[in-house]
């Protein structure tokens, strides 16, 4: 009896060390921005992800020194990532179930701007380089 | 002795006692100091005369200190898998993209009610469920049973079905501000802590965390504190409507725009009623399994999957004020 328990466990670590270090199941294309998410339009630079169970692409890179809106879709959206949050900005906005949200994130300082869902465990964020 | 009512009683017996100038009971050592003038009787046999007193109370009295607690370490054996394989099973259902099932903008009542079922497995559980967890398996131990968990969840569907309507109705909501969530989050991770650590029954200290009132209080009204512990699960079923979840906050939004009473009443009921087959699942195992052969294990066990969720929380909710980088991802 206590060696099955002691099976068990042991296969339940290594099921939950392998989940963490996958991190995400999100196919790698998902994750990573090929760029295509960000486009500069009349002067302003339009960061595009989508929101559900999780943001996509999760790293998005912008540059700086161009004002910045960060263009959020949602679709049939309910869970945590409905609610956005970008805490070095201040800011935590609801967005509605479906439809397009634009969130004001001014000029960006380069850097690294990281936001979650309002739980914290959605998480995403923007590389700013040139 | 576990409360203060036990303290005012052992003190108020032995006082009784001819020979008893003073008694004080501490809860905290489990102990009484007792002082007066008993002749040439030694410790002992005052021990045992005195505890003849507090016998019909059932409490006993001994000059040695009894050791009160096993900690069972025996029961991790069982506990500490059967915990981490829901913590695994939890961790999996987050990834096989349950959230995704929803796929409309649109609500009806049904779709609210799915919702529910969805957000009750979801890492809301660990906020709520949770808590529903660590309340009813401390209840249970204590021995009162059913009353409390009636009274969470019927507090929990009255809340949502009155502020629901009610958000319906004036259109504005009640969400709190980023602070208050995380003040919010910071006091619900400590509280599931404590209960936690209490339910795990190693470590005797732990008692002293545990909440109770003021002696001074109590020592006017007894049934103050009856009425206290009767009240918190109403209270607590109530405040679940403001805890940080995202799918409670969504329906909440969604709501806003309803614009009447009933249709925002019904549309938070349904999406609690969702939730409530998980959450009664969770507060009703540990009626069933107290008095058991297994309610070590099953009270360890849940011990353990109190301390991760409160962890899990308390991370969480630094990550969202920016305190540290983001940790989990699912």
């Amino acid at each position: 009896m206590k060696t099955a328990f002691f099976l068990i466990l042991g296969i339940a670590i290594l099921f939950l060390g392998y989940l963490f270090l996958q991190g995400t199941d999100s196919p790698e294309e998902n994750t990573l921005s090929t760029g295509s998410n960000v486009s500069i339009v009349d002067g302003k630079q339009v960061v595009e992800i989508r929101a559900k169970g999780g943001y996509v692409p999760r790293i998005s890179t912008a540059k700086p020194g161009i004002p910045t809106v960060l263009q959020v879709n949602t679709q049939g959206t309910f869970d945590c990532s409905s609610v956005i949050t970008i805490p070095s900005k201040g800011i935590s906005k609801n967005l509605p179930p479906s439809g397009v949200t634009e969130i004001e994130l001014g000029s960006l300082e380069p850097g690294v701007l990281q936001g979650a869902c309002g739980m914290g465990m959605y998480p995403f964020q923007i590389n700013v380089q040139d | 002795m576990h409360c203060k009512s036990c303290v005012l009683l052992t003190e108020s017996e032995l006082a009784e006692h001819p020979g008893v100038t003073s008694a004080t009971s501490s809860l905290k050592n489990h102990s009484v100091e007792v002082a007066g003038d008993f002749g040439d009787a030694t410790p002992h046999t005052i021990a045992r005369e005195l505890s003849a007193l507090l016998e019909k109370h059932g409490y006993s009295l001994s000059v040695e200190k009894r050791e009160m607690s096993d900690p069972r370490w025996k029961d991790f054996i069982y506990a500490l898998p059967i915990a981490l394989l829901f913590v695994v099973a939890f961790v999996a259902l987050q990834k096989t993209g349950l959230v995704n099932l929803v796929d409309t903008g649109s609500l009806s009542f049904g779709t609210a009610f799915l919702i529910g079922i969805i957000a009750s497995l979801s890492t809301c559980m660990a906020v709520v469920g949770g808590l529903v967890l660590s309340m009813s398996a401390t209840f249970a131990k204590e021995g009162d049973r059913v009353r409390p968990q009636l009274l969470f969840h019927g507090g929990r569907l009255a809340s949502f079905f009155l502020l629901g309507g009610t958000i319906g109705a004036i259109g504005a909501n009640f969400s709190l501000n980023t602070t208050a969530t995380f003040i919010l989050s910071l006091v619900i991770g400590a509280v599931m802590l404590i209960l936690g650590v209490n339910l795990l029954d190693v470590f005797p200290w732990a008692k002293r965390l545990q909440l109770s009132m003021p002696k001074f209080l109590s020592r006017h009204a007894y049934g103050v504190s009856q009425f206290n512990h009767r009240l918190t699960p109403l209270i607590v079923g109530v405040a679940t409507f403001f805890l940080p979840c995202g799918f409670t906050q969504s329906m909440q939004l969604y709501t806003l725009s309803t614009g009447n009473f009933l249709s925002g009443a019904l549309t938070m009921s349904a999406f609690a009623l969702g939730t409530l087959p998980m959450l009664a699942l969770l507060s009703f195992s540990s009626l069933s399994i107290q008095g058991s052969a297994k309610s070590g294990v099953f009270f360890k066990t849940a011990g353990l999957i109190v301390i991760l969720f409160a962890l899990f929380n308390i991370i969480n909710s630094l990550v969202v004020i920016g305190l540290i980088p983001p940790v989990f991802n699912f």
